[in-house]
């Protein structure tokens, strides 16, 4: 039997299962004293500087009698700020195949096979998840030296101090007590570090606020970034680096729909890794044509 | 070769034209010439010679405008993308379809070069006709065909720009240097040129060094293989002052002779119709003129000159000075004279209402004999010194004695600028006509749009068109330049082969004239700088953008290289 095309969108998940599970932390553990606003004279940036980010697209659910794969695109690049200039590292693309056995030729497209994490469409969901993880890990492997700039939560340690940002705040790290500081922070403030355990690891973390357009109404989470690194060796020193750097590259409103914690670098980043996996139109066409329906 | 970039797939390719990206620090200028390789399973190898003609560089990745800024501070990544605008002009063998995009594209460099410029093609059964035409941006020599210049498959030039860049008229001089001294022109040792000085007394100096001449001139010159050195042979002709018989000269002292004609030639020659080129003066005079000037002629036959004689002039109406001589007949002395016998021959005694000599006057009505007398009256100020009586004439005549003649008008009355050109124009064109002489005559000629204009007729544009129709095949080339090509005759300067433009005004860039250009050559003719022209030639499909080196000879007094060597100034003396 052949692989034949079942759809080229993902079945809309329900929404339940996206929202967040919020309840109060467990264990709140402060790494500064006392627990108030805290500025940092500017500094200036390590270099070089490296951001990276990944980037996963679904391009079609195929089948083979009654198993699913699930075939996708995943891509990292990083955007190397070095003499004063932004750059782009060869990114990486690939295109997986979530649940083959083996290697999936369609056209001139290629998928590897990569194994699903867990059961049903979610786990073939979190084997492209993981797919792109391990393709950033891959890149981040040639960033050698200076600091790395990480979206999203911190995954793995690396030699050389790592930051991680995460723009969108589903899980509470503070209690309601200390969580009141965040309302009263302003641009270039942050909360003292308080220490985050996950998977093992052991995070130093902080809330900051991004510069805002001064107009307009709006939430008191927006602007608000969560940064993380490695509690190791001078984590002190890249919170009040965090400072001069992340507030300085927060993007526009009017230019970004995630303005301003979609960080320009970034921005660049993800149009340039969006460009390399080629045209989703031009994709699905091929798929189709191969693979037959849909 | 130097492989420079890729044919962009982003834009459209096409046979004629294609876009290139230029790779890495490559460097791709306008007029650089490129060669791009196509390949094709039923046709083969095909290659595409081009030449740039724009450039742009863009940030890609910007998605607005003032993400420029942020670039610039390196906060967001963007790629330099510099494109190049390539226009075909050779495909050799001759399949016109388009090359691949991501074909690699090389700078074309030597055979590649001659390529793409057709200098291959330049040559005819006794060898090579490349004519140095001035210097390519890279630093290559740019050739003309001369086939297209000494008349065997076309000629004329014709020089367009507006005046004080140093464009025409210095261009017009090197080309001549290159056609008398590159060895391309066959027998250039028998070519003739007539130079007409219209300003200043520029032109005077062409055999001298130039003082200013650099180094840098020099390799250029040695480029072109043309040596740096003034012209050897030249005559300088300027006519006389309006008393006495020295040329009417103010910085050249030495050297310079004055030329006028005799009133047998001017009788002899017919040269009266070119006292009557200005404006509108020949709408109902025209037949007098011809039959006057006719009258003349045979009152001349056989007469030696230099004065007029005439055997029918009343004694009592005889001006002071002028007695019968030996044979029964008044002696005109000048100009002034000859004007006044025809006012008598046509309008009769100037006691009383008289009437003219009835085989004068042609029937005419008296008001065309007053005007046509009136209209003589008025130029005897202008041309009464170039037209005597007293003196056997000497006018210019280039196709003896020197290679180079140079006939100054500057200081004539325009009227006066009129007569001298025609008068010479038509006296040399008869005789190559006849076929007196054998070798090439180039004629410069600067303000055509004065001596052959659109809109008007005259009896120099008449022989201004009879050189450029039938010109190249008698061997009279014309090398003609003008500040604007909209106000000349669209016949002179369409029987042009070569058309060189230099800086033009915008407004008159925009004419129709210039259409043989691309647009972006038209706009950069607006930004021209010293010493640099386009030259467009029918063999090659693009115009080139030359840069000829500073003029070898003085173009004016303070230029001329003094030699005060022992030896000079022994010949000067002794």
């Amino acid at each position: 039997m052949a692989w034949r095309l079942y759809a080229l969108e993902l079945p809309l998940r329900e929404v339940e299962e996206a929202l967040p599970q919020g309840s109060e932390p467990e264990a709140f553990h402060p790494l500064e004293e006392p627990w108030e606003a805290k500025a940092a004279p500017p500094t200036p940036w390590p270099e070089p500087l490296c951001f990276l980010d990944g980037r996963e697209r679904v391009e079609a659910l195929v089948a083979e009698g009654s198993r699913l794969a699930l075939l996708g695109c995943v891509a990292a690049g990083a955007a190397v700020w070095e003499g004063g200039r932004m750059r782009l590292h060869a990114p990486l693309v690939r295109r997986v195949g979530v649940g083959l056995e083996g290697p999936l030729s369609v056209g001139e497209l290629a998928y590897g096979a990569v194994p699903p994490v867990g059961e049903g469409l979610e786990g073939l969901q979190e084997g492209l998840r993981q797919a792109r993880a391990g393709l950033e890990r891959e890149l981040a492997k040639g960033l050698v030296g200076g600091l790395l700039v990480v979206d999203g939560p911190v995954r793995w340690v690396r030699e050389g101090p790592v930051l991680g940002y995460i723009k969108t705040h589903w899980a509470r790290y503070l209690p309601r007590e200390q969580e009141g500081l965040l309302r009263r922070l302003v641009p270039g403030e942050r909360t003292p570090l308080f220490r985050v355990r996950r998977k093992g690891m052991e995070l130093a973390s902080w809330y900051l606020r991004l510069p805002l357009a001064p107009e307009g109404v709006r939430p008191p989470e927006s602007g608000l970034l969560r940064v993380e690194t490695p509690l190791l060796g001078d984590f002190r020193a890249l919170a009040d680096l965090s400072l001069s750097l992340f507030p300085a590259l927060a993007s526009h409103p009017l230019k970004d729909p995630r303005a301003p914690q979609n960080l320009l670098p970034v921005g660049g980043l993800e149009r340039e890794l969006a460009r390399r996996m080629g045209s989703r139109e031009v994709v699905g066409r091929i798929l189709a044509r191969y693979l037959g329906g849909g | 070769m130097e492989r420079i970039g890729v044919v962009l797939g982003s834009r459209e390719a096409t046979p004629l034209e294609f876009w290139v990206g230029v790779e890495g620090g490559g460097l791709l200028r306008l007029d650089d010439l490129v060669v791009v390789e196509g390949h094709h399973p039923k046709v083969g190898r095909v290659r595409y010679f081009g030449m740039v003609d724009r450039v742009a560089k863009v940030h890609e990745g910007e998605s607005f405008d003032t993400d420029t800024f942020l670039a610039v501070e390196g906060k967001i990544p963007v790629s330099l993308a510099y494109v190049a605008h390539v226009s075909v002009t050779r495909i050799l063998p001759e399949e016109f379809f388009p090359p691949d995009p991501g074909s690699p594209v090389y700078l074309a460099q030597g055979e590649e070069l001659e390529l793409a410029l057709y200098y291959e093609a330049m040559r005819n059964q006794r060898g090579s006709t490349k004519l140095p035409a001035g210097l390519l941006k890279n630093g290559e020599v740019a050739y003309l065909n001369l086939e297209f210049l000494n008349g065997a498959k076309g000629g004329h030039v014709n020089i367009s720009g507006i005046s004080g860049v140093a464009a025409k008229t210095s261009y017009a001089t090197f080309l001549l240097k290159s056609l008398l001294e590159s060895g391309v022109l066959e027998e250039a040792h028998q070519a003739k040129v007539l130079l007409f000085n219209v300003k200043g007394e520029d032109l005077f100096f062409l055999d001298k060094k130039n003082a200013r001449l650099t180094e840098e001139a020099r390799a250029a010159y040695a480029r072109l293989g043309l040596p740096a050195t003034p012209f050897g042979s030249v005559a300088f002709l300027a006519p006389p002052k309006k008393e006495g018989y020295l040329p009417d000269v103010d910085t050249r002292l030495e050297g310079v002779r004055a030329y006028h004609w005799d009133l047998v030639q001017f009788a002899q020659r017919g040269l009266l119709p070119f006292l009557f080129a200005d404006k509108g003066a020949l709408s109902n005079l025209g037949f007098l003129v011809a039959h006057v000037a006719e009258k003349l002629r045979r009152l001349a036959q056989g007469q030696k000159g230099p004065a007029l004689l005439v055997e029918d002039w009343p004694g009592e109406d005889l001006p002071e000075g002028i007695t019968f001589d030996a044979l029964g007949k008044v002696r005109l002395k000048g100009f002034a004279e000859l004007v006044a016998y025809l006012e008598f021959k046509l309008l009769g005694p100037e006691s009383g209402e008289g009437e003219g000599d009835r085989a004068w006057t042609a029937r005419q009505a008296r008001p065309t004999l007053e005007a046509f007398v009136r209209r003589l009256r008025a130029s005897v100020e202008g041309v009464g010194h170039l037209l005597r009586g007293d003196r056997p004439g000497n006018p210019p005549d280039p196709l003896k004695g020197e290679q180079v003649h140079v006939v100054d008008l500057a200081k004539l009355r325009p009227q006066a600028q009129m007569f001298v050109v025609g008068a010479l124009l038509k006296d040399l064109f008869e005789r190559k006509e006849r076929g007196q002489y054998r070798g090439q005559v180039f004629v410069v000629l600067d303000e055509l749009n004065k001596y052959a204009p659109r809109d008007e007729e005259s009896p120099i544009k008449d022989v201004l068109l009879d050189i450029a129709e039938r010109g190249r095949s008698l061997g009279v080339i014309l090398i003609g330049a003008q500040q604007t090509a909209s106000e000349v005759e669209r016949r002179v300067v369409g029987n042009a082969a070569i058309r060189v433009v230099g800086r033009l005004d915008a407004a008159e860039a925009e004419r129709p004239e210039y259409r043989h250009l691309p647009a972006s050559f038209r706009q950069r003719a607006l930004i021209l700088p010293q010493g640099a022209v386009i030259l467009s030639q029918p063999e090659i499909p693009v115009p080139l953008l030359v840069r000829f080196p500073f003029p070898a000879w003085a173009t004016k007094r303070e230029e001329v290289l003094e030699d005060n060597s022992a030896e000079a100034l022994r010949r000067e003396l002794f």
